[in-house]
C-alpha cells in the first residue's frame, strides 16, 4: 500500500485503472453490439443510434492499440529532454487520446485526465499550464459536443444502454458514472499527492540550504581562528627570533660589555680583544636579524632581481584576472634597498588590486619614472573611479609604508583611478621645490 | 541484429502485399429473394445470375458474391446486422423505408462525386421521380434500378357487355364517374347491387391524380386542408355513394363484376402473360389504362422505385460504383429488367425501345390499351413517393380519419383543417 501511496505510484495506478475501465466498457460495447444481432433488434438499433457503428474486432483492435500507443506515448513523454520532443510527443498524446475517445463513442472521457496527469508529471513551468489548459479545454469541448466540429458520427452510450430493459439500464449508467468518479477521485488524489511532493522538495531544499548556510558560517569562524593562530604563531616565532637572535646577541654583548667595564682599567688589552669579540657577535647578531626578516619578505622578491619580480607579479596577476597591464619605466634606480623594494612590491599590488576589485578595471598602466633623489610610481586604471575616496585599510597601509619611507601618496578619479606615490631616495624630499605631485 | 530484423519485416510486408494483390478482389451484393412488388416471381436470382456473370466477364479478377434466401421481410434487419457487424455487402438493394435512415446514418455512400466524375453516366436517361428517390436533402445517396407504376384495371368484357368504350388515356374523374355510375346495377335481381364501378381505389389516389401533395418534403407539415384534397374527398365520397352503401369484395372484382381496379404495372407484367394469364382473372378480357386525372390534376399516380445503393464503408469505391451502374445504368441490365422481371426499368431509352414494343405486345397493336409510349409518359408525369421518418405512422392516422371522414361518421365540414393540425402535431416528434 505504500508503494501507490507515491506519486509515480498513483500513477501508475491511474494508468492501470483507466485502462480496466477503458476495458470494459469496449467489452460492454462490443457485447452489446453481439447481442443486438441475435435477438433481431439491429434495425431499431440503427435507428436510435443515428450513426453506422464499428464492428466489434475493429472497435477492440482499435481501442487495445490506442491504448497501448497511449502509455507508451506517455512513458516516452516522461522519459524525453528535450523540449521540442516533449511537445511533439504532448501532441501526439492529444491526437491519440482523442482517437481512443472517438473509438469508444465518447463513453469515456477519463482519459483527458490521464494525458493531464501526464503533463502535470513532468511539470516543469515554461508556460505548461497554458498547454494544459488549452489542451483540456479542447478535449473537453470535443467530448461534450459530440465532435460537432469534427462532423463525425458519434453513437451515445445510452443508445447502448437503451438495448437492455429499464433496471438494467439505470444500472449500467450508475456503473460508468461510478468509473467517472472513482477517475476524478483518483486524479484528485495523485494531484494531492503531487503538491505534496513538490512542498516536500521544497522543504528539503529549505533546510538543505540552512545547514549549508551553518557550515559557511563555521568555515569562515574556522577561517578567522586560523588566521588568528597563523598570527600567533608568527608572532611566537617573531618573539622566538628576537629572543634567539638579537636577544642572545644582546645577552651576550650586555654580559660583554659588563665584563669589559671591569676590565677596561686593570687589562685594557684584554678589553680591547673582548670589545672585538662584542662587535663580532653584534654584527652576527645584525646577519640573524637580517636573516629572519629576509624569511617575512615575498617569495619573488627573494628569489628574483626586483624589476622581473615586479614583472613577474603583475603578468600572474593579468593572468589570473584577465586584467591588462602593461609597464612603462622611464628610469630606474638600481640602488634600491630591501625596505625600499618591499614598499614598491606592496603599493603596486595593492594598487592593482584595487583597480580590480573596487574600479573593476580591464585595463591598468604602470609608470615609472624619477631621478637620483626620488622614484615616481603611477598606476592608473580605466576603471569607474571613485566620486568619494573612502581610505580603506588598503590606502591607509600604503600611506603608513611610503610614510616610513618618508614618502607620500596621492589618488584622484579621472578616467578611471589614479595612484601617485614618490619615494624619496637617499634624501629628505619633503621639502623638495622640484618636486611636484600634482 | 536490428539489420536482419528489419529485413524480416520488409520481406513479410512483400509477401502479404503481394498476397493481397493476387487475391481476387471481391464484390458482394445485398439483395432479397423475390421482388419488390409482392407479386409471384419464379426464378428469383435469374436476373442478378446474369448480370453478375456480364460483369465478372468484362472485370477480370474480380468476383461478385451475394447471400441468397433472405425474404423481403427479413432484408431490413438483415442488413442492419450486417451493418452492426460490420460486414455488410458493398453494394446493396435499399427498401423504401430504410433509404431515409442509412442515408441519414452515414451508411450510404454520398454518390455526387461519382455521378460528377464519370463521365459515361448521365442522369437525364433517368426518369425524375426515379432518380430523385434516392436523394436524400438534395443528395444522390442510391440509383433508381425498377420501378413500377399504378395503372387503372379495366374489365373489357364487362364494359363491352354495358356497351361502354374503354376509356382513353386521358380521362377524367367525370368519365371514371360517369361509367361507373352506368355500370353499378342489379343483375340478378336480388334487390341489391351486384356489380360495380370500381373496387379499391383509395383517397389517396385520387388526391394524388387531382395534384394534392400532401406533405412537405422534410415531413414536417402536411397540407391536407388544400382544396384540391376536398375536392378528391368529396369525388370518393359520390364514387362510394353509387354503390348503396355496399362494399365490394375482391371476389366480386376477381369473377369480373368490377369495372375498374387500380393496379401496379407488376401485377400487369405478372397477371398478362401466361402462365398467370390463366390463372387469374381468365373469365374475362382485361387491360390497364392510365388513372383518371382529377379536376385540379392531371392522369398522375405514384412511382415506386426499388434503389441499389453503395456502403459508405466499401474498400473497393470504383468497382463498386461499377457494379451499381451495371445494376442501374447499364443498357443490357435495363433490358433484361425488362424481359424478366415484373417492373419497368428505369432508363427512357429502354421504355420506348423496339424492345419494348415487342414485349408488351400480347395483344395486336391497335387493341392494346396502353403502348409503351404511353407508360414513358406517365413515369415521367409520375410522381414520388414519401419517404420521411414518420411518414407511415402520419398517412396511417390520416387514413384511418379520413376513412371515418368518406364514411359519414365524422362531419365533413371543417374536418380536413382538423386532420391537418393533427397530423402536423404528430410530425413533430
Amino acid at each position: 500500500m505504500q508503494k501507490f501511496l507515491t506519486v509515480t505510484g498513483m500513477h501508475r495506478l491511474l494508468y492501470v485503472y483507466n485502462g480496466f475501465a477503458i476495458f470494459i466498457i469496449m467489452a460492454f460495447m462490443c457485447l452489446t453490439q453481439e447481442r443486438i444481432n441475435h435477438s433481431m433488434t439491429a434495425r431499431a438499433f440503427l435507428e436510435q443510434a443515428g450513426a453506422v457503428p464499428q464492428s466489434s474486432s475493429i472497435i477492440f483492435l482499435e481501442t487495445t492499440l490506442a491504448f497501448f500507443t497511449l502509455v507508451l506515448i506517455g512513458r516516452f513523454y516522461i522519459k524525453s529532454k528535450s523540449r521540442s520532443a516533449k511537445y511533439f510527443l504532448f501532441a501526439a498524446e492529444v491526437i491519440v487520446c482523442m482517437f481512443l475517445m472517438c473509438v469508444l463513442n465518447l463513453s469515456y472521457d477519463g482519459v483527458i485526465l490521464l494525458v493531464a496527469a501526464d503533463l502535470m508529471y513532468k511539470h516543469e513551468g515554461h508556460r505548461q499550464e497554458y498547454t494544459l489548459l488549452i489542451a483540456m479545454i479542447c478535449l473537453y469541448f470535443i467530448a461534450n459536443y459530440n465532435m460537432a466540429i469534427l462532423q463525425t458520427k458519434i453513437i451515445s452510450f445510452e443508445a447502448y444502454a437503451s438495448y437492455y430493459n429499464a433496471d438494467a439500464k439505470s444500472v449500467i449508467l450508475a456503473l460508468r458514472n461510478t468509473f467517472y468518479s472513482v477517475n476524478i477521485v483518483f486524479f484528485v488524489f495523485y494531484l494531492v499527492l503531487l503538491v505534496k511532493n513538490k512542498h516536500e522538495e521544497k522543504e528539503r531544499i529549505r533546510l538543505l540550504n540552512e545547514r549549508l548556510e551553518e557550515a559557511n558560517q563555521r568555515l569562515r569562524a574556522y577561517a578567522i581562528e586560523v588566521a588568528q593562530m597563523a598570527e600567533t604563531r608568527e608572532r611566537n616565532r617573531l618573539a622566538r627570533e628576537i629572543h634567539d637572535t638579537l636577544g642572545h646577541a644582546l645577552t651576550g654583548i650586555a654580559a660583554g660589555l659588563d665584563a669589559c667595564i671591569m676590565t677596561l682599567e686593570i687589562a685594557p688589552e684584554l678589553t680591547k680583544q673582548q670589545l672585538n669579540k662584542i662587535r663580532d657577535t653584534a654584527k652576527k647578531g645584525i646577519t640573524d636579524v637580517r636573516r629572519s626578516v629576509k624569511k617575512l619578505r615575498p617569495d619573488d622578491l627573494e628569489r628574483l632581481p626586483f624589476q622581473e619580480a615586479l614583472l613577474e607579479m603583475t603578468k600572474d596577476y593579468s593572468a589570473s584576472s584577465g586584467m591588462e597591464i602593461t609597464f612603462d619605466i622611464f628610469s630606474w634606480s638600481n640602488n634600491l634597498r630591501q625596505d625600499q623594494e618591499d614598499v614598491i612590491y606592496r603599493v603596486l599590488q595593492e594598487s592593482i588590486t584595487n583597480a580590480k576589485r573596487h574600479g573593476h578595471a580591464t585595463k591598468v598602466k604602470i609608470t615609472i619614472g624619477g631621478n637620483e633623489n626620488y622614484l615616481l610610481i603611477v598606476i592608473a586604471d580605466n576603471g569607474r573611479g571613485c566620486e568619494d575616496v573612502k581610505q580603506g585599510f588598503g590606502l591607509k597601509h600604503m600611506r603608513e609604508r611610503l610614510e616610513l619611507l618618508h614618502g607620500t601618496i596621492h589618488y584622484w578619479s579621472d578616467e578611471g583611478f589614479i595612484v601617485e606615490a614618490m619615494i624619496p631616495l637617499n634624501r629628505e624630499v619633503k621639502d623638495d621645490k622640484n618636486f611636484n605631485s600634482r | 541484429m536490428l539489420k536482419k530484423f528489419l529485413i524480416a519485416v520488409v520481406v513479410i510486408a512483400i509477401i502479404f502485399l503481394y498476397y493481397m494483390a493476387s487475391r481476387p478482389t471481391t464484390l458482394t451484393v445485398g439483395i432479397f429473394a423475390g421482388n419488390n412488388w409482392d407479386v409471384p416471381q419464379g426464378e428469383t436470382y435469374a436476373i442478378i445470375d446474369e448480370v453478375i456473370e456480364n460483369f465478372e466477364a468484362e472485370n477480370p479478377g474480380v468476383k461478385v458474391k451475394y447471400v441468397s434466401g433472405i425474404k423481403k421481410e427479413d432484408y431490413s434487419e438483415w442488413l442492419a446486422e450486417q451493418f452492426i457487424s460490420g460486414s455488410e455487402p458493398d453494394i446493396f438493394f435499399v427498401l423504401a423505408d430504410d433509404f431515409n435512415l442509412y442515408a441519414s446514418i452515414g451508411a450510404l455512400m454520398n454518390l455526387e462525386d461519382f455521378i460528377a466524375g464519370d463521365k459515361n453516366f448521365s442522369v437525364d436517361v433517368y426518369y425524375p421521380a426515379a432518380f430523385k428517390f434516392g436523394q436524400y436533402e438534395n443528395i444522390s445517396y442510391a440509383l433508381p434500378c425498377e420501378s413500377t407504376l399504378t395503372f387503372m384495371f379495366v374489365n373489357k368484357t364487362l364494359l363491352a357487355k354495358e356497351g361502354v368504350a374503354i376509356p382513353k388515356n386521358d380521362w377524367t374523374w367525370e368519365d371514371f364517374l360517369k361509367i361507373c355510375r352506368k355500370v353499378t346495377r342489379d343483375i340478378d335481381g336480388d334487390g341489391v347491387p351486384d356489380q360495380f364501378g370500381c373496387y379499391d381505389y383509395s383517397w389517396q389516389q385520387a388526391a394524388i391524380s387531382n395534384g394534392v401533395k400532401f406533405f412537405r418534403d422534410d415531413g414536417k407539415t402536411s397540407y391536407f386542408a388544400d382544396s384540391r384534397m376536398e375536392e378528391a374527398v368529396k369525388f370518393i365520397m359520390e364514387l362510394r355513394g353509387l354503390n348503396g352503401g355496399f362494399e365490394v369484395s375482391p371476389k366480386d372484382f376477381d369473377v369480373g363484376r368490377v369495372a375498374f381496379r387500380p393496379f401496379t404495372f407488376a401485377e400487369y407484367r405478372t397477371y398478362k402473360p401466361y402462365p398467370w394469364r390463366i390463372k387469374k382473372y381468365s373469365s374475362f378480357e382485361w387491360d390497364c389504362i392510365k388513372m383518371p386525372a382529377g379536376s385540379s390534376g392531371g392522369n398522375i399516380s405514384v412511382m415506386e422505385t426499388l434503389l441499389v445503393g453503395m456502403s459508405s464503408r466499401t474498400h473497393n469505391k470504383n468497382l463498386a460504383w461499377a457494379l451499381l451502374k451495371k445494376f442501374c445504368y447499364d443498357e443490357k441490365t435495363q433490358q433484361l429488367i425488362l424481359k424478366k422481371s415484373q417492373a419497368l426499368p428505369v432508363r427512357r431509352d429502354v421504355i420506348i425501345s423496339a424492345e419494348a414494343q415487342e414485349i408488351f405486345s400480347w395483344e395486336t397493336r391497335d387493341t392494346a390499351a396502353i403502348t409503351p409510349a404511353d407508360i414513358s409518359v406517365a413515369m415521367d408525369e409520375a410522381i414520388m413517393p414519401f419517404k420521411f421518418k414518420n411518414y407511415n405512422a402520419a398517412m396511417l392516422y390520416a387514413d384511418t380519419e379520413l376513412t371515418k371522414i368518406i364514411a359519414g361518421i365524422v362531419p365533413f365540414n371543417n374536418a380536413l383543417n382538423k386532420l391537418q393540425k393533427e397530423i402536423n402535431a404528430l410530425l413533430q416528434y
